[in-house]
């Protein structure tokens, strides 16, 4: 450094010390110890059930002893192992119908001028919103092989003999399946493809290619790791669902994982043995996921440089009635014909008489909303723990975004990984971790609101996170540094400029997990008490109960509840509050 | 234990035959040992009832009934299959949560487990008396549970499917001509259907179950499901249907009929029982009162449940059950049956 | 006293060392620029004045006090600076009067005194007309306004400012140059200014602290960096010149063809004997064509030919080659005095602005 004449510095006034301990402490920020009750907190909800879990599946039943003998039991029987096998076809039947069913329905909506955007999308939230197995009785009632609906007319038709379609079968239960699951891979795939400039398209078609050759082979390619991803969703949630093959699978005669795993919560309870048997489905997500990232790697496929390039719509001519009515089918399939036939039946005095205008009655819904006992503390217990939930995940996610997003601590990248581990873990051995971990004493949580809260905390904590991160990620750092340069501390500026400014998106985020977590069965079913039943178990309930007509009822009530919270959401934080990246 | 016999029960059937018009019983005031315990069960407030034994509705309006008669105790009805019922007892008692007053089964054997562990309280209501001996008889000699419902199950057909063509027996269902006609739920969800297997195991060896599934009969979960699936077409004859579902959903209009086994309806003495740690013990001994007496009675003959006092009468629609031949297994048979029908059933029809 | 001092300051990210041991001193009310090509490391150094970042080693005071060292950080809000960002930070879901008077209101000032000095600064800004619009509805040129009213309202102590115009456009920036210039002058606020343009350290700065690969190479006020640049960087740096290597020996300066007295840069030249190499920075400005030889008055003249020329409207910029030298020197001319390629003119230079570069 060259000493200037005119810069040579004065002495030092106050002596140069290293900064002392009083110093330092002055300095702190309390960021430091929020990140210890983080860690604490994301310990307590993800690490030590799937820890417990673990342990257990090696521990003998009354005396703790180490053994092998529940993985023996999990694998012994040839019908354990056919359950793993059903599940594993089953997963991947379901994404390819999944996939087949959504690719077009993305690729229509978000880059060609078919008509019908808006039922599109009604469509899509329309399929999100009902339960799976709410969809799965009224696919019973449409396609049972004798009296479906579907069948009846195909019948009357045709005067054939053989059903069109048997829901109670491997490829009826995957549709059923797919028809709820679909909404993730549109969603993931026209994201993707509402990025790909026209430019990109151009390019092939001064080539020489048309419309179909270059949606065949530039753009849908380029969208292929959304699709991968796509799949990969839907497998995943596919092998963990609980409440569509009880309902048509046990029928059909297709024992599935988690039907299984409900058999070694019989009595006697076998907790370790169904440890030890929820082992590979654990393993399977996470082996997934891995491939996932493997594949994925460092390709570049979108290009993420500032200008995206404009827009087009590929103008398709007539054919774009025909797009608009694969959709309109797909919407009908999953949303209205299911929806319509329970809607019927909750107004039926009797359901096997069929539409007949002496057959109409409010009974079934004065039933549930006057004289059950339960129905009314269902739909209280359901939004309480669901609202609970979406707050204690909303907020942990918020501050592990704001501590990763902003590098305020060590190792941030640990608080971020446990956030978004859940994501591996299917539903139901997340019940299962909890209850081997919490249930019994010495915290004793079995049949109370709090092991509920928490688990679906600990369920849902990826979308939170992944909600959060966007949100944290999208807002200027500076805006916060303002803030402080003029003298606000760190968390007056969160609270004065953050929080406002990420107010949208944050409801969003909330909004989405409580109306998951409301319709969710697969893990509550395993935590449920007497009194802390939700909704989505009460209504699985009810099925067996053989009253279709109050349990159509009481769907219709899930759904009327359903619709009024995304209602107040799109209000509240924008039309495509839930279908933005989840 | 003592069986219920079939002797023992026609002669029951036979003190009702010709009792009609039961009184407003609950118009009479109440006897000193309930008002001793309502005063008791009123500090309490409440108590949780874990039922298998009947449908929900049925369930909830004994609720209320009990509430009616004792003002001031409410009861939290849990409904759900036995099974379900049982297995969420047992996850509380292996948490060490105390949260059921009273549990009801259809399946004996739980009751018969429980108080081999030491795990009901010992009481026996006044209003035993006035119960129909049989079915006084079949509660536990010691006290611990009582016979609250008399579980009848038998076959149900569509009208679609003429009286004349209709299967008349258990065994009728191997014919082929019922292949794909057939539901029925499945043990490992339901006590009853256990309970069933039992006895037609014990009739006709479990050949006879390989043989059902030939016909491919369509497996829910409740014994009450096929009550559904017969209501929606998808199938014509229900097996093992609890008669008041049946009976319920013919009152409402259904195309349904009931069809009496001739080799034997099969009757299951369904108890009910007080867990010793029960958060309110009163108000479960109250209820277990309510259970026996009349008033109970008056509550559940809305819903087809079978009478168990001389001065109630029959459900309407239902045959007198001195007039069919009944299956009636024991306790033990049941207790040491059900796991092993759970297996062979699982292996025979693959769920 | 000095108002600001770094004394030794260093910020390495690994093994990536982004500001190499800066000193500086800013006395009260100057306006020093740190200027530099991107990645000199002046936004590091703004940065940790203003505590965001921690030195990895070295000292920050002001007035006199320690506020910045290794593993102690005075936070931002306590050190009463300002700092108006690149991105303006201004915060959109509030209006402009909101922003301006969001610091007054932090320091809990009676609520009339708040209204008054946001009222008084937008005014001196010119947006009062504005104070009730939100910034989604206001030009870049306008949120800039608001940004610096914001951060002059609270009377900083210092204010920083990080490259505030290089969103703007040309004729935008130089009006907000001046305002700038000119708001510190009403206000006397100690400022440091980042930036890589020169014209706008130029224009605005009482002296500039040219900063290279995270070294101060100078500290000058802007003319005389300008004259007298100290190393080759500054003098590539700042305006064009021409660099010529020579050897000094024996009174003399060796040039590629040509040669100097090493008398007629007398100040300038170190009076050393011995032989060693030599930088002189000659400015394409400080030297003169002529047709035909001139009468030099004892300044270097030399024979030379154009190689190129570029009119550029306002001048044209010759390069001519001295004769028997393999230099080219750049040399402008006003637009009306034309050469052609290849012709032979005379150059002449003037020893008074030749700047030696060590």
């Amino acid at each position: 450094m060259r000493a200037d004449s005119v810069t040579a510095l004065p002495k030092p006034a106050t002596p140069a010390r290293a900064g002392g301990l009083l110093d330092r402490l002055r300095n702190i920020e309390p960021v430091s110890l929020l990140w210890v009750v983080l860690i604490a907190a994301l310990l307590f909800l993800v690490a030590a059930p799937l820890i417990k879990l673990f342990t257990v599946s090696f521990q003998a039943q009354e005396t703790g002893a180490f053994t092998l003998s529940n993985y023996a039991t999990a694998y012994g029987r040839q019908r354990y192992l056919d359950a793993l096998v059903n599940s594993l076809t089953l997963g991947l039947l379901s994404a390819v119908i999944a996939i087949v069913l959504a690719v077009p329905m993305a690729w229509a909506v978000s880059r060609t001028d078919m008509p019908g955007k808006g039922l599109t999308w009604g469509a899509v939230l329309g399929a999100f919103v009902v339960p799976p197995y709410l969809g799965a009785i009224g696919w019973i009632l449409l396609a049972g092989p004798n009296s479906g609906f579907i069948n009846q007319a195909w019948r009357a038709l045709t005067g054939a003999e053989e059903p069109l379609v048997n829901v109670y079968s491997f490829p009826g239960l995957a549709l059923v399946i797919a028809l709820h699951s679909f909404p993730l891979v549109f969603i993931l795939v026209k994201a993707a493809l509402d990025l790909i400039s026209s430019e990109m398209e151009d390019a092939a078609n001064i080539m020489g290619a048309g419309p179909w050759t270059t949606m065949r082979r530039v753009t849908l390619p380029l969208a292929w790791p959304a699709i991968l991803g796509g799949f990969i969703l839907v497998f995943l949630e596919t092998i963990a669902l609980f409440g569509t093959p009880a309902i048509i699978g046990i029928p059909a005669r297709i024992n599935v994982v988690t039907t299984q795993l409900w058999q070694f919560f019989e009595y006697p309870v076998r907790v370790e043995v169904a440890a030890a048997y929820a082992m590979p489905l654990l393993l399977v997500t996470v082996g997934l996921i891995a491939v996932q990232k493997l594949i994925l790697g460092r390709k570049g496929f979108v290009s993420q440089t500032g200008k995206g390039g404009e827009r087009r719509m590929v103008k398709l001519g007539p054919f774009r009635w025909v797009l608009f009515a694969w959709c309109a089918g797909v919407g009908a399939l999953a949303v209205v014909m299911p929806v319509l036939v329970l809607v019927q039946a909750s107004f039926a005095k009797a359901w096997g008489r069929g539409l007949a205008l002496d057959n109409f009655t409010l009974r079934n819904y004065a039933l549930l909303l006057f004289e059950h006992e339960m129905a009314l503390t269902s739909v209280w217990n359901t939004i309480w723990f669901s609202a609970a939930a979406a707050t204690l995940a909303g907020a942990i996610a918020l501050l592990v975004a704001y501590l990763v997003n902003r590098r305020l601590v060590p190792f941030g990248e640990v608080l971020g990984f446990l956030c978004m581990a859940p994501f591996v873990i299917p539903g139901i051995v997340m019940a299962i971790g909890f209850y081997a971990a919490y249930a019994s004493p010495p915290l004793a949580l079995y049949g109370t609101a709090t092991l509920l809260i928490l688990a679906f905390t600990a369920r849902f904590l990826p979308i939170a996170y992944a909600n959060s991160q966007a949100a944290v990620r999208a807002l200027h750092p500076e805006m916060e540094e303002a803030a402080r340069i003029l003298g606000a501390g760190r968390l007056q500026s969160i609270a004065r400029i953050t929080a406002p400014l990420l107010k949208k998106s944050l409801l969003g985020g909330w909004l989405i997990v409580f109306i998951v977590a409301s319709r969710e069965l697969s893990a509550a079913v395993f935590l449920v008490g007497p009194r802390t039943r939700t909704m989505s178990v009460l209504l699985y309930d009810l099925s067996e109960a053989g009253n279709f007509e109050v349990l159509a009822a009481f769907g219709g009530i899930l759904l009327a509840i359903t619709l009024v919270l995304v209602a107040i959401g799109m209000k509240l934080a924008g039309r495509d509050f839930m279908l933005r990246r989840e | 234990m003592v069986r219920v016999t079939r002797r023992g029960v026609l002669a029951a059937a036979a003190v009702l035959g010709g009792r009609v018009g039961g009184a407003a019983a609950q118009e009479q005031p109440l006897p000193p040992h309930e008002r001793e315990l309502y005063e008791a069960a009123r500090r309490e407030g409440e108590l949780t009832w874990y039922t298998g034994q009947m449908q929900a509705e049925p369930s909830e309006a004994i609720g209320r009934a009990f509430t009616e008669r004792f003002p001031g105790v409410k009861v939290n009805v849990v409904r759900s299959t036995s099974q379900v019922a049982f297995q969420r007892l047992s996850q509380d008692m292996r948490a060490g949560v105390a949260q059921c007053d009273v549990f009801s089964s259809v399946d004996q054997s739980h009751l018969a487990f429980l108080k081999r562990q030491g795990r009901l309280t010992q009481f026996r209501p006044h209003n035993l008396s006035g119960l129909i001996p049989a079915v006084r008889e079949a509660g536990d000699p010691d006290g611990h549970f009582q016979v609250t419902y008399l579980a009848v199950y038998l076959l149900a057909r569509h009208n679609r499917v003429p009286e004349a063509e209709a299967p008349r027996s258990w065994r009728d269902l191997l014919d082929p001509r019922w292949r794909g006609q057939i539901a029925v739920g499945h043990p490992g969800y339901s006590g009853a259907i256990g309970s069933l297997c039992v006895a037609l195991r014990k009739l006709y060896g479990w050949d006879y179950f390989r043989a059902l599934e030939r016909n491919r009969p369509h497996i829910g979960r409740s014994a009450g499901d096929p009550v559904t699936v017969l209501n929606a077409g998808e199938r014509t004859i229900g097996m093992g249907v609890p008669s008041p579902t049946i009976l319920l959903s013919i009152s409402r209009g259904n195309p349904l009929s009931l069809i009496y086994p001739t080799d034997g309806t099969l009757i299951v003495p369904a108890p009910s029982g007080i867990p010793r740690n029960a958060p309110h013990p009163n108000a479960a001994k109250l209820f277990l009162e309510f259970m026996a007496s009349p008033a109970y009675g008056q509550a559940t003959r809305p819903f087809f449940a079978e009478s168990l006092r001389p001065e109630v009468p029959p459900p309407e629609g239902a045959r007198p059950l001195d007039q069919v031949p009944l299956l009636a297994p024991t306790a033990q048979e049941v207790e040491a049956g059900i796991p092993e029908v759970k297996e062979l059933w699982r292996d025979t029809f693959g769920v | 006293m000095s108002r600001l001092v770094l004394r030794g300051l260093t910020k390495a990210f690994g093994k990536l060392t982004v500001v190499d041991s800066v000193d500086l001193a800013l006395e009260e009310g100057e306006f020093v620029s740190l200027l530099g090509p991107s990645g000199c490391g002046k936004t590091t150094t703004l940065r940790m004045i203003a505590g965001f970042l921690e030195p990895t080693s070295g000292t920050i005071e002001m007035d006199g006090k320690l506020i910045s060292s290794p593993g102690s950080v005075m936070p931002p809000e306590r050190r009463q600076m300002s700092m108006i960002f690149q991105s303006y930070a201004i915060w959109p879901n509030m209006t402009v009067e909101e922003n301006v008077s969001f610091g007054l209101k932090l320091r809990k000032l009676p609520s009339e005194e708040v209204r008054r000095r946001t009222a008084e600064i937008l005014e001196i800004v010119q947006m009062s007309h504005l104070a009730g619009r939100y910034p989604a509805e206001l030009s870049g040129g306008q949120q800039q306004r608001v940004a610096l009213a914001r951060a002059i309202v609270v009377k900083p102590s210092v204010l920083l400012l990080d490259e505030p115009l290089s969103n703007l456009d040309a004729n935008l920036r130089e009006e907000m140059r001046f305002e700038i210039r000119r708001l510190h002058d009403e206000f006397r606020i100690t400022t440091v200014y980042v930036t890589h343009d020169q014209a706008e350290a130029m224009a605005t700065s009482d002296r500039i602290a040219v900063m290279n690969a995270g070294r101060i190479e100078q500290v000058d006020v802007p003319h005389l960096l300008y004259t007298r640049p100290r190393t080759r960087f500054v003098a590539g740096f700042i305006g064009r010149t021409n660099l010529v290597e020579g050897r000094l020996a024996a009174g003399e300066i060796a040039f590629d063809g040509f040669a100097l007295k090493a008398a007629q840069l007398a100040d300038r030249v170190p009076v050393e004997a011995g032989n060693r190499p030599i930088l002189l920075s000659i400015r394409p400005q400080s030297m003169m064509l002529h047709r035909t030889p001139p009468d030099a008055n004892g300044r270097p003249v030399l024979p030379a030919m154009v190689a190129e020329r570029v009119y550029l409207g306002e001048s044209w910029d010759y390069v001519v080659r001295p004769r028997d030298s393999g230099l080219r020197l750049r040399v402008a001319a006003p637009p009306l005095q034309v050469h052609e390629v290849g012709e032979s003119v005379w150059l002449e230079m003037d020893p008074h602005q030749i700047a030696v570069v060590d």
